[in-house]
């Protein structure tokens, strides 16, 4: 039975007088344990996706079931406490908070949950050691490298053992080398936890770390390669 | 919501200089706001005390300072006729200055032997028997003796008049505090010998049963014949009156203290959206995280009260200090409103800075757990 079930999805929105629709009408799957990279140019429609399947934005059409929950039914709020319980973020800027440690932005999300200090204190440690930072745990942001900030912002997407992982361009402001470390530690990830993630990129070597590529094209999956499930 | 508590701290202290600034700006409006209500509070316990309603003042007709009031002692014997009256206490009064003044200074001449029974005053040094023995020995309030350093023994003049200090007392009455007394005919013959057997005005106790007002009226009507006509109030109706220009002034400055909490107002407000508005992103993250729209509005709501008690905590604190150190009183036509430090002033000025914290910090905390938030993360 698939995690994420996607039917009829569709996403307009109005700037000036031009309508654009993102996303249209679009059918998709993703099995427990997947790792899927959205491909596509600009303005297909990809970070909309995954924005809409990380429940921050909200479709004008469709359902999306994330382990039997569907998104499009919840309130403000409850979306809130669905992405603090289900959804692991990786940004593409990182977006840390200046004025917390990494060992404390780690620690953001498991705030949100019920959970004893000691518990989110071997939560913490453990993911920062994943990442391989738990020598930088009292490090604030501006003390740390890209690829180091990018690690914390990880960790701190993995932290409270999320349903998906979602990743829009993780390495798109990183250099080369940095940016293969990141795509190794994404996909030990997702094969040594299993976790399933949504990553979207345009690099077509760091879409391959993942088991399935998605190319998107006008709102829609454009060549589903064979073993896809996904249809349009 | 205190499991975020040191993103909030963390957050104020990242602009430090801009969380200072506010916090002073919102200090010093806070402090000005408190020195005005302890005006009014002072006012307030001069003209509202028992002492106020129930006693009387028999004055000159149609004058008010009291160097230019003269009643005839005797009229305590006319006056001590009237039903109702159970006691008549006659005060010669000398002030240094009758016009509004921020150090007045107010001797009251009384017969020192019933000074105790008329006045609650607790004697902190020295001892009564010096003060009646002695024709030239005075008692001096404890805030006017803290505010001119006076201390128990020295020679206090004033113009041509010069007293002994035989005992510094305390007062419920934090009026009472700034006044000084002497003996009622050393204060009558150092305004010279004509002013023997003259007063200043006669204080009156009623008893339970009569009205304050009716027996007023009965004192006029009673010193009618006599050769200076009388005009007689209730003691807080007399002071309101006495010093009414003042109480305008200080009714006006009520506003001021409006000005002041709009001030912190706007100062906090604006503290807070240009935080939001630098913050953006950073608010989009969190909500992206979980945090609930509601719960990023108690943060931002925390951050701006934060601001706003510092700023009401340090100004508050800053004028219970001056207010204790100062011992200030403003006064004229020789009655004084003291300025007291109080517990209640205190804790009006931190719930003012707990409101104006909440208030200036909604608007700006609404709008950031509305903004959408794909727009909003990709925001630099």
């Amino acid at each position: 039975m698939p995690l994420i079930e996607i039917r009829n999805l569709t996403k307009r929105f109005r700037k000036g007088d031009e309508v654009i629709t993102p996303v249209l009408e679009l059918d998709l799957d993703i099995e427990p344990g997947e790792f899927v990279a959205l491909m596509g140019k600009s303005g297909t429609g990809k970070s909309t996706l995954l924005n809409l399947v990380a429940g921050i934005d909200r479709p004008d059409t469709g359902s999306i079931m994330v382990a039997g929950t569907d998104l499009t039914r919840l309130s403000r709020g409850q979306l809130a406490d669905w992405r603090a319980a289900h959804l692991g973020y990786v940004f593409q800027t990182h977006n840390l908070v200046p004025v917390l440690t990494a060992y404390e932005n780690v620690e953001l999300p498991l705030l949100l949950l019920p959970m004893t200090s000691r518990e989110r204190r071997n939560r913490v440690d453990f993911a920062l050691q994943v990442v391989g930072l738990s020598d930088r745990a009292q490090h604030f942001p501006r003390q740390l490298s890209g690829g180091q900030e990018q690690r914390v912002g990880i960790a701190r997407a993995i932290v409270a053992h999320p349903t998906v992982v979602v990743a829009d361009e993780p390495t798109g402001n990183l250099d080369e080398e940095t940016s293969r470390q990141i795509q190794t530690l994404l996909q030990e990830l997702n094969r040594q936890l299993g976790m399933t993630m949504i990553m979207v990129t345009h690099d077509a070597e760091v879409a391959s770390i993942a088991s399935r590529q998605l190319h998107m094209e006008h709102g829609r999956v454009a060549t589903p390669p064979p073993t896809l499930t996904a249809t349009v | 919501m205190f499991r975020f508590a040191p993103y909030v701290c963390k957050t104020l202290w990242r602009h430090r200089l801009r969380s200072l600034l506010t916090i002073s700006g919102s200090a010093v409006a806070i402090f000005v706001m408190g020195f005005i209500h302890s005006v009014q509070q002072g006012l307030d316990r001069m003209v509202q005390g028992e002492d106020a309603q129930r006693r009387l003042i028999v004055f000159q007709e149609n004058r008010f300072c009291p160097t230019s009031s003269r009643l005839p002692e005797d009229y305590a014997r006319r006056i001590a006729q009237v039903p109702g009256v159970t006691d008549v206490l006659p005060i010669q009064v000398w002030t240094n200055n009758c016009r509004a003044s921020l150090d007045v200074v107010v001797v009251h001449g009384v017969p020192a032997t019933r000074l105790p029974e008329h006045r609650k005053l607790r004697l902190e040094q020295g001892q009564w028997d010096n003060f009646t023995q002695r024709s030239d020995a005075a008692v001096v309030g404890r805030q006017f003796a803290q505010r001119r350093r006076v201390r128990l023994g020295d020679q206090l003049t004033f113009g041509s008049m010069s007293v002994h200090v035989a005992g510094i007392f305390a007062s419920d009455s934090a009026a009472e505090e700034d006044l000084i007394y002497c003996h009622l005919l050393f204060l009558q013959l150092a305004a010279g010998q004509s002013a023997a057997g003259l007063v200043t005005q006669l204080e009156v106790k009623v008893d339970e049963q009569t009205d304050p007002d009716t027996a007023a009226k009965q004192i006029d009507e009673q010193l009618r014949t006599g050769l200076v006509p009388t005009a007689t109030r209730r003691k807080g109706a007399f002071q309101t009156a006495t010093i009414s220009d003042l109480v305008d002034l200080i009714a006006y400055s009520y506003w001021l203290s409006l000005a002041c909490v709009g001030l912190v107002l706007s100062l906090v407000a604006t503290t807070t959206v240009m935080s939001v508005q630098d913050r953006v992103q950073e608010h989009a993250v969190l909500q992206t995280l979980g945090v609930r729209p509601g719960r990023l509005m108690r943060l931002i709501l925390a951050e701006s009260t934060l601001l706003c008690l510092a700023g009401g905590a340090a100004g508050v604190g800053l004028a219970w200090l001056v207010l204790q150190w100062g011992q200030f009183s403003v006064g004229a036509e020789g009655v004084a409103i003291t300025l007291r430090p109080s517990a209640e002033l205190a804790t009006a000025g931190l719930l003012v800075s707990l409101g104006l914290g909440l208030m200036a910090g909604f608007l700006p905390a609404y709008q950031a757990s509305r903004t959408p938030l794909v727009a909003a993360l990709r925001q630099s």
